[in-house]
């Protein structure tokens, strides 16, 4: 079969991308990035922006 | 304010300053700039001699300089300025090699500049998505590896056990897209693996680059915003792995009909379909998490802004599962509907949830808080109007379109005329569009100068 040369080139890009993922997910569930995830959801909140509190209320100074 | 309480977020936000804010304005520049060269194109085919005796100004040249503009300029920059903030607030590191940062904004104009001044020339590579010659893309390419490798070391530097859902789909982009990029830009190309290459890049580039911009911001500022968590953690981190799993293969249904093995396109079409899973899970996720707190897209600008973009990015992907079909692409294949369909996910989706982040960027990386909260709700509202619009005007005029011109019996002329009330129709829109971004280019000047409000940190807006 005569594969030109181009297709070889996307090839090896593909199998170079899809690999990049497979270890990274390899990664993750060897790191216990997905265990306990509900914990995870956490993160973006801490002492001073817990959760419960808004941001961003630019509007509310409008109200009475 | 007491200065020795400065919390660690705000150092953090005001470490990535001087690089966000390029990124911003120069974004902000494009937008303009991409604004005029939309509507200038929209406007011809109402008024088809309008600048037609000049070369540069002609449809075939300012068409792809819009698309170019929009997509490298506006939708990239803005959208590598927010990620570049995202990547130092998720990993809690400062942002790292900020100098690269400054360097890529300046390669990425450098590029623009080149670029869109070719194409007006009529220097175009001729392939949609890929039109820049090499010289502008290499420095785009070179500009994205700069901003790749200061998002990795901030990544390396990071003091966080668990990685947070927006970072995987930041991680994800900044590793797919400059490999996508420079193999796509390669001159080794040819017939109809060129025609593959082409689309398995222009879809790829909104699957790889741009969506998981959007999604990143949308997994942060709604549940930030609100003040509550994530409905299902669980569902958004099997999203993330079932849309890296099944949105590289879609780029193919561009190319239904086409002189294409029949395989390929199939499996283009299953792939499409399949995209389905990862958006119901990021669909139910944000809807199951804004429920109950709708109220608050009426204080916050960008829950508003960002809620339309989550909202329309599930459109823009059912309806795109849906057009993928063989018997949709039968009847909407070089119609006007792509165009809508296009908009939907570059502006409704991506380009609604860029500004709802930087309306909460600037503030916090300028210090210095926006003026006239009044104009902010124009710009929504004229953004918002204009794009529904767009999409209905142009997907209801290309549906006619399509059904028309399978007919044999009607003369194509009766085609054209059919479909010029919807062609005003976008014109008119895009006018409402040019204004929103008027105004949010005017506030964004505003908050540089800083000629409004300061901001008073700890005491919220």
């Amino acid at each position: 079969m005569n594969v030109p040369p181009a297709v070889l080139v996307l090839l090896a890009v593909a199998a170079c991308g899809a690999a990049l993922a497979l270890a990274a997910f390899v990664w993750a569930v060897r790191n216990g990035q997905l265990d306990n995830s509900n914990a995870g959801a956490l993160v973006i909140f801490d002492d001073e922006e817990p959760v419960g509190t808004p941001t961003d209320q630019l509007f509310e100074q409008r109200k009475p | 304010m007491n200065p020795e309480q400065v919390s660690q977020r705000q150092q953090l936000d005001e470490a990535s300053s001087v690089p966000v804010l390029l990124y911003f304005a120069t974004a902000v520049f494009w937008l303009l700039v991409g604004t005029l060269l939309g509507v200038a194109a929209s406007l011809k085919f109402d008024l088809p001699n309008w600048l037609g005796s000049i070369p540069e100004l002609t449809f075939g040249r300012i068409r792809p300089a819009h698309l170019n503009v929009v997509v490298y300029g506006w939708a990239s920059l803005a959208g590598a300025g927010c990620l570049a903030w995202l990547t130092s607030r998720l990993c809690l590191a400062p942002l790292q090699l900020r100098g690269c940062l400054v360097a890529s904004v300046v390669l990425w104009n450098l590029g623009l500049i080149y670029g869109t001044g070719s194409l007006l020339l009529g220097y175009s590579l001729g392939v949609e998505w890929l039109e820049f010659p090499l010289p502008a893309a290499a420095l785009i390419g070179a500009a994205f590896l700069l901003f790749a490798a200061s998002i990795t070391a901030t990544f390396r530097k990071r003091t966080v056990e668990h990685l947070y859902v927006s970072l995987w789909y930041v991680m994800a982009s900044i590793v797919w897209f400059p490999l996508l990029y420079v193999t796509a830009n390669l001159p080794i190309y040819s017939g109809v693996t060129h025609a593959a290459v082409n689309w398995w890049y222009g879809h790829n580039a909104l699957g790889v680059w741009f969506t998981p911009t959007g999604l990143a911001l949308a997994y942060y500022f709604i549940p930030k915003v609100i003040g509550r968590p994530v409905y299902s953690y669980y569902l958004s981190l099997l999203g993330f792995w079932a849309f890296a799993l099944f949105y590289n293969w879609n780029g193919i249904h561009h190319l239904v009909g086409g002189p294409l093995p029949t395989w390929l396109q199939t499996i283009s079409i299953i792939a499409s379909v399949m995209m389905g899973i990862p958006v119901m899970a990021v669909a139910v996720n944000h809807h199951l998490t804004t429920v109950g707190h709708f109220s608050l897209l009426r204080t916050s600008p960008t829950l508003r802004f960002t809620v339309f973009g989550a909202m329309s990015y599930t459109a823009v992907s059912v309806q795109g599962s849906i057009e993928a079909l063989r018997s949709m692409q039968e009847r909407v294949h070089f119609t006007h509907y792509t165009i809508g369909h296009a908009h939907l996910g570059v502006y409704a989706f991506l380009t609604m949830i860029l500004f709802g982040a930087m309306y909460y960027i600037t503030p916090r990386v300028a210090r210095w808080n926006w003026p006239h909260p009044r104009l902010i709700k124009a710009h929504f509202w004229l953004s918002a109007t204009g794009i529904l619009l767009y999409v209905a005007a142009t997907c209801l005029g290309g549906w006619l379109q399509g059904g028309a011109m399978n007919d044999p019996k009607t003369p194509f002329v009766d085609v054209v005329a059919l479909t010029r009330p919807y062609l005003t129709t976008r014109t008119v829109s895009g006018i409402l569009l040019g204004g929103g971004h008027l105004i949010f280019a005017y506030l964004f000047v505003r908050v540089l100068t800083r000629s409004g409000p300061r901001r008073v940190e700890g005491g919220e807006e």
